[in-house]
């Protein structure tokens, strides 16, 4: 595991140089935020319905811009054969990739949450931490299966086009998890949904299962 | 029989969906065959 | 050939038996009357599409596990027939609902994971269009038909508990339970015949795929001969100009 954390460590000192995936990828959430402003003007009553969804589906949507250079960017100078060449596993370096979209969407939300709670008036006063929960497995979610498409559209031409196409269908389940948590968060009396939090939990190690299991097809050449 | 469009649109697209396909997959075989054998004689002629 | 012919004609003789046990024999429903008879054809085409996602997930394991291009033919042929069938079922399935209970599409957790599959799958289709390496090909398509299908049950039951949460306006389950026994009997018949043309066109797309192959093997080593021919000629000739 340590080797995942060279690889974590690599992946962020490539993006923390230029910092222009993490600026892209806020903008663009908050673009999203405000357009659906425009295309329906929220009351408290609908902000406090809409709101979540509206939020995951910005998520989703900057997620799947952000995941793609994660193997795009290797294929440039053909730095994957490097990484492979190195005596770590398969694994090692996918998990080190996931690790680093996680954390740079974590940060993209940490912005974009209390803007978003701003823009729309809710309140989050009492729900911080319950809210955070939700936000990592949600997040959780979408890195892992992002980062394995990320891995397959790498090879794949329309590969910007191609990612959300893969990803987007397969998370359904992840985004109505999400956006119910949330829901019940934002709700008059905020309460933390068990049974959601316990699918999302589910949904993450399935797919970081089947990641873990099926790593060597996806990264060998 | 009542609505009996809908019954007879779904009956054809049901047999039109399969119908076609087969049709074009039996095709492909077709030229895949001519293809591959085209490509033999080439090959021998070497 | 001539095995393959006569199978085909029982086949069709199979569907014919089908349509019209399921448009004359099967008795006429209590509320519905000639359009529940979509059903029969509806109901077999998702039994269909089932079993083609199956073989195509089997194979796509297969595939990983063996390296054998063959379990990536059949990966393909069982993704494109299976697209096919959803593609029936999610068709025909309106076409009934419309005159029944006046709406087109509900987002039910049935239709809603049907749906889902059917987008996933056509993914699956572009992912291969879409990558030029043969072996590659394989592999990704391979990895990305299991995590979709891992997907599946997790979409329908995220539907189901969204749905107990949000009760929508209750559609009939469909004439499934308490089914008249002649409806019964007209509809494992129609389950049958429609299986049956599922494996045939199953097995040509299959063929076809092998074919595929075998062409471009062929077509890789005329290239490859075709460069040490062409090199044999122009080394001498090479010379020459150099001379």
């Amino acid at each position: 595991m340590r080797a995942a954390a060279i690889v974590l460590a690599k992946e962020l000192r490539l993006e923390f140089r230029t910092r222009e995936l993490l600026t892209a990828t806020v903008i663009f959430a908050l673009v999203v935020v405000v357009l659906f402003s425009f295309a329906f003007d929220p009351t408290a009553a609908e902000s406090r319905r809409y709101g979540p969804g509206l939020l995951w589906i910005a998520f989703l949507f900057a997620g799947s811009l952000m995941l793609n250079p994660s193997f795009a960017r290797e294929q440039n100078n053909e730095t994957l054969d490097a990484l492979r060449m190195a005596p770590i596993s398969n694994f090692a370096i996918l998990l080190g990739k996931i690790l680093a979209n996680f954390i740079f969407m974590s940060l993209a939300e940490v912005i974009l949450v209390p803007v978003f709670a701003v823009l729309y008036n809710l309140s989050l006063a009492g729900i911080v931490w319950r809210l955070i929960l939700v936000l990592v497995l949600g997040t959780l979610g979408l890195t892992v299966t992002g980062t394995v498409f990320s891995a397959i559209s790498a090879h794949a031409r329309m590969r910007e086009l191609l990612l959300p196409l893969l990803l987007l269908p397969l998370l359904t389940p992840l985004l109505i998890a999400a956006v119910e948590s949330t829901a019940s968060l934002f709700a008059e009396q905020p309460a933390l949904d068990r049974t959601w939090l316990a699918f999302l939990a589910g949904f993450d190690i399935v797919f970081l299962t089947a990641s873990w299991l099926l790593c060597d097809h996806l990264l060998e050449e | 029989m009542k609505n009996f469009e809908f019954l007879f649109t779904a009956w054809m697209v049901v047999w039109a969906v399969f119908f076609v396909y087969e049709i074009s997959v039996a095709r492909r075989i077709a030229q895949t065959r001519e293809e591959i054998e085209r490509l033999k004689q080439q090959l021998q002629q070497r | 050939m001539k095995a393959r012919f006569a199978i085909t004609a029982l086949v069709a003789l199979l569907i014919f038996c089908a349509g019209y046990a399921a448009l004359f024999i099967a008795p006429d429903e209590a509320t519905m009357h000639a359009v529940q008879r979509i059903f029969y054809f509806h109901v077999a085409s998702w039994n269909a599409m089932f079993c083609a996602f199956f073989v195509a997930c089997y194979a796509s394991v297969a595939y990983l596990v063996t390296g054998k291009r063959k379990w990536d033919a059949l990966g393909v042929s069982g993704v494109e027939v299976g697209v096919m069938c959803c593609t029936i079922g999610l068709i025909t399935g309106p076409l009934w609902a419309r005159p029944v209970w006046g709406i087109w599409w509900t987002w039910d957790a049935k239709l809603t994971s049907t749906f889902i599959l059917w987008l996933l799958f056509i993914a699956y289709l572009l992912l291969r269009g879409l990558v030029e390496d043969p072996e590659k090909k394989a592999s990704l398509s391979a990895v990305f038909a299991i995590f979709a299908s891992l997907d599946i049950p997790l979409v329908y039951l995220a539907n189901r508990l969204w749905r107990t949460q949000h009760p929508q306006p209750v559609i009939a389950g469909g004439p499934g339970s308490g089914l008249d026994p002649t409806m019964s009997k007209v509809l494992l018949l129609c389950l049958f015949a429609v299986f049956c043309v599922m494996i045939l066109v199953l097995v040509d797309r299959y063929r076809l795929e092998l074919l595929r192959n075998e062409a471009a093997e062929l077509r890789y080593e005329i290239e490859s001969r075709g460069l040490d021919a062409s090199n044999g000629q122009e080394t001498p000739a090479l010379q020459k100009g150099a001379q």
